[in-house]
């Protein structure tokens, strides 16, 4: 079942969309703390930049939200594609040495999904309302896409050195 | 801090505290600190009403970054202290947390033994079968031919334990496993396992991503326990002696009597509990 299917009116579409954001947020801030205790600061700076970005969005959603009274779903019953919210992203290429090239490719992952999400409603919900909020969040989330690539042509995205963890090397050879 | 009655709705982050996480980046235990909080900001349980105990070990450290209570015991001992918290103060939610080395091995008997009083605790062993804090030796749950610990180049040779059949076996009256991977089910069950009323235990399969790089092959392998949860012991060790250790979900849950505070329920002063060791 599509998330069209799965989204029957714009109250539950707003929560989904709050919850998609607030997620993303968290998850930002999550990565960017990670970063930090582990001495990477401009890694840990570019993750909380796109914190911020999320906490934006999810603050502008909230605004079409209001005066709205949205039912509340246990996080457990969310009908997500995968097993979190789609801008939450996968943890598994995670490393404390990544580089900013790599935060941005997972975040602009993220983004991706997060794109395809609000895309597949905008076409394809059967509810007008919902159709056309989707739709909308899918431009934004297209021009997110675009800001970050054009963040990434200025990033170097070459590893060095520094990103090679001697001790791992060790530990498992 | 909230109180009850303050009609304050609390978000999981409320449950979180301002330590931040020491954590490799990409560890699951991050996973399983936003499953436990979502699940107390689910049951809106009041920050002062709930206390998470710890033992030992990278896990063991999650009780610093919630806003709840919490002790960061001795090592392998997180069950008897919250034994003795739940005892004491049979008002509050317990909750106990550790790893598999913590649980299992330094502190396996107790482990077994609160499973035979069942209590009514909430205890999740974020299990990455692997001691991550010493720099990864193999513990009580690490494959007898895993080879990648200079400690033991040849594997251990020993059979790992199956944490949900001993949890069983030793009388634990809840049992569940669950995924880093998947936070929102682990919520899920971590909130069953607060609402069941005895001992309730929660495997949480955590990816170690230093030591055991290769769990991130997990996501392919956990797979919903499709045949559903079971109150008949028969039924629920048949099925988990046939599992492979990766399916996930709620495997067992049995209205078993929970051992209680012992008396009449009454609360003492500190002065009537400093009087009884007065010389």
């Amino acid at each position: 079942m599509s998330m069209s299917d799965k989204i029957k009116d714009l109250d539950t579409f707003l929560v989904y969309s709050i919850t998609l954001e607030e997620e993303a947020a968290e998850r930002h801030d999550e990565l960017a703390d990670m970063m930090g205790v582990h001495n990477n600061p401009e890694v840990a700076a570019t993750f909380r930049k796109l914190a911020h970005y999320s906490r934006l969005h999810a603050q502008e959603i909230r605004d079409h939200a209001k005066g709205r009274d949205l039912p509340v779903i246990a996080p457990w019953d969310f009908e997500w594609e995968g097993a979190e919210a789609p801008e939450s992203g996968d943890m598994s290429g995670v490393n404390y040495l990544m580089n900013n090239a790599q935060a941005l490719q997972l975040a602009m992952a993220n983004e991706q999904r997060a794109f395809d999400f609000y895309d597949q409603i905008g076409r394809e919900s059967q509810v007008p309302e919902v159709a056309a909020m989707a739709a909308e969040f899918a431009i934004e989330e297209k021009e997110h896409l675009d800001l970050l690539r054009a963040w990434m042509d200025k990033t170097d995205a070459s590893v060095d050195e520094k990103h090679f963890d001697f001790d791992l090397v060790k530990m498992t050879d | 801090m909230s109180t009850p009655g303050d009609n304050v709705v609390l978000k999981f982050k409320d449950y979180k505290s301002e330590t931040k996480p020491i954590w490799c980046p990409g560890c699951g235990d991050f996973a399983v600190l936003n499953a436990i909080t979502k699940a107390l900001a689910q049951l809106q349980l009041p920050l002062q009403n709930v206390a998470l105990i710890s033992g030992i070990g990278c896990s063991s450290r999650i009780a610093a970054y919630t806003s709840v209570y919490g002790f960061h015991g001795v090592h392998g001992r997180a069950l008897p202290l919250a034994t003795g918290l739940k005892a004491a103060r049979d008002d509050m939610t317990v909750l106990v947390a550790g790893g598999d080395g913590d649980g299992l091995s330094i502190g396996g008997n107790h482990f077994i033994h609160a499973c035979r009083r069942n209590m009514d605790l909430t205890y999740i062993m974020m299990d990455n079968e692997v001691y991550g804090m010493t720099k990864g030796q193999a513990s009580p749950t690490t494959a007898p031919d895993w080879e990648k610990s200079k400690l033991t180049p040849e594997g251990t040779g020993v059979r790992s334990f199956k944490p949900a059949v001993l949890a069983l076996a030793s009388g634990a009256s809840f049992i569940a496993r669950g995924f880093s991977g998947d936070p929102n089910d682990l919520a899920r069950m971590i909130a069953a396992g607060i609402e069941h009323k005895g001992f309730s235990f929660i495997q949480a399969l955590s990816v170690c991503p230093t030591y055991r790089p290769e769990h991130a092959e997990w996501k392919n392998q956990v797979n919903k326990f499709t045949t559903g949860e079971t109150d008949n012991p028969i039924t629920a060790v048949t099925r988990m002696v046939a599992d492979d250790g990766m399916s996930t979900g709620i495997m067992y849950q049995r209205d078993i009597p929970s051992l209680e505070r012992p008396g009449n329920g009454e609360t003492g002063t500190l002065a009537d509990f400093e009087s009884e060791f007065e010389l």
